[in-house]
């Protein structure tokens, strides 16, 4: 079923030139990995903010209002640009481990966005208002940390994984002389 | 270049299938940190971002951060470029990420760090300079990426 879809979408007209292209796909990675810098740093500084090591002069308010929407913008162009890199090469995507255990961080992203949205990033003046940050507000900083490194780390980690068959290849051809 | 093609560097690099992934890993998610943290300085001059702040104020806070994710871009780039030095060298996308990255550090510590730690810079000063910075940055990352396609 998954990868029925995975090859319908590979043979969309769209997904067919994404992936025959010259140019492009090696654009579209190279935006992809430029928004991981310009805007990955957003999403530091807000865990290091909420953890108390950076930007401590600065309100946990002026950290998390001020960037909200562009971390917001910067994870849209992020999710479009790894939608056509992914979908235009799925079949093969589909039996690597590392993908899906990049869509697993990327689904715990999701959750903890779901759990820490409202009692941390939906309020973060009265994270101000207490005397020591909150365990919760520090709890989200490094769970962010840690399952942004888990996304990073899987997706370049996807580049290097090669199925089983082509693994073994020499060995057979050794084994028959 | 002799030296280069007889490189035992090169061999205990490749000796194992996990030296270069992981030190890639590092790699992107040092670069991340640090031009994420001189974007934020960039994003300020704009006047976009951290609120109520002057540029000044984020390029003072970031500036250590930056320090720490540079440092580990400068270590894990040479264990990516040891492990196999003339395919890089003769590589055209590798000098000019590499010639960019040498602008852009310049550029960072020199009229950028001067232009935003001075908060009486004219408006339109300010946006040039991090328009200038983006542009650079995300031009290292372009080159890098390219040394794979090219």
């Amino acid at each position: 079923m998954i990868y029925q879809f995975f090859q319908w979408l590979q043979s969309t007209d769209f997904m067919t030139f994404i992936r025959e292209s010259g140019l492009e796909y090696p654009i579209i990675m190279s935006t992809h990995l430029a928004c991981i810098a310009v805007f990955g740093g957003m999403i530091v500084i807000t865990d290091l903010r909420l953890l108390g090591v950076a930007l401590t002069e600065r309100s946990i308010a002026d950290v998390v209002n001020g960037l909200r929407w562009w971390k917001r913008i910067g994870f849209i162009i992020m999710i479009c640009m790894g939608f056509m890199l992914f979908g235009s090469k799925a079949t093969e995507y589909y039996p690597n481990p590392y993908f899906w255990a990049k869509m697993t961080a990327l689904f715990l992203v999701l959750i903890h966005a779901i759990v820490f949205r409202p009692l941390v990033y939906n309020h973060p003046e009265e994270l101000d208002k207490s005397p020591m940050i909150p365990t919760r507000a520090k709890v989200a900083g490094v769970l962010s940390l840690i399952i942004w490194t888990a996304v990073l780390c899987n997706g370049r980690l996807i580049g290097y994984w090669e199925p089983k068959q082509q693994q073994k290849a020499p060995a057979t051809t050794a084994q028959v002389q | 270049m002799l030296l280069l093609q007889i490189n035992p560097i090169s061999d205990a690099l490749n000796s194992s299938e996990w030296v270069f992934p992981i030190a890639e890993c590092f790699h992107i998610a040092a670069f991340a940190w640090s031009i994420g943290m001189i974007a934020l300085v960039d994003f300020r001059m704009l006047g976009v971002g951290i609120q109520h702040s002057k540029p000044s104020q984020v390029a003072r806070a970031t500036a250590p951060w930056t320090l720490l994710g540079l440092a580990v871009v400068l270590l894990s780039g040479p264990v990516l470029f040891l492990s196999d030095p003339r395919m890089y060298l003769y590589n055209p996308s590798f000098r000019f990420k590499i010639g960019a990255l040498v602008l852009a550090i310049l550029f960072n510590y020199t009229i950028h760090r001067k232009v935003a730690l001075s908060d009486t810079a004219s408006p339109p000063v300010r946006v040039l300079v991090a328009i200038v910075s983006l542009v650079l940055w995300v031009s290292v990352v372009f080159g890098g990426l390219f040394i794979a396609f090219a």
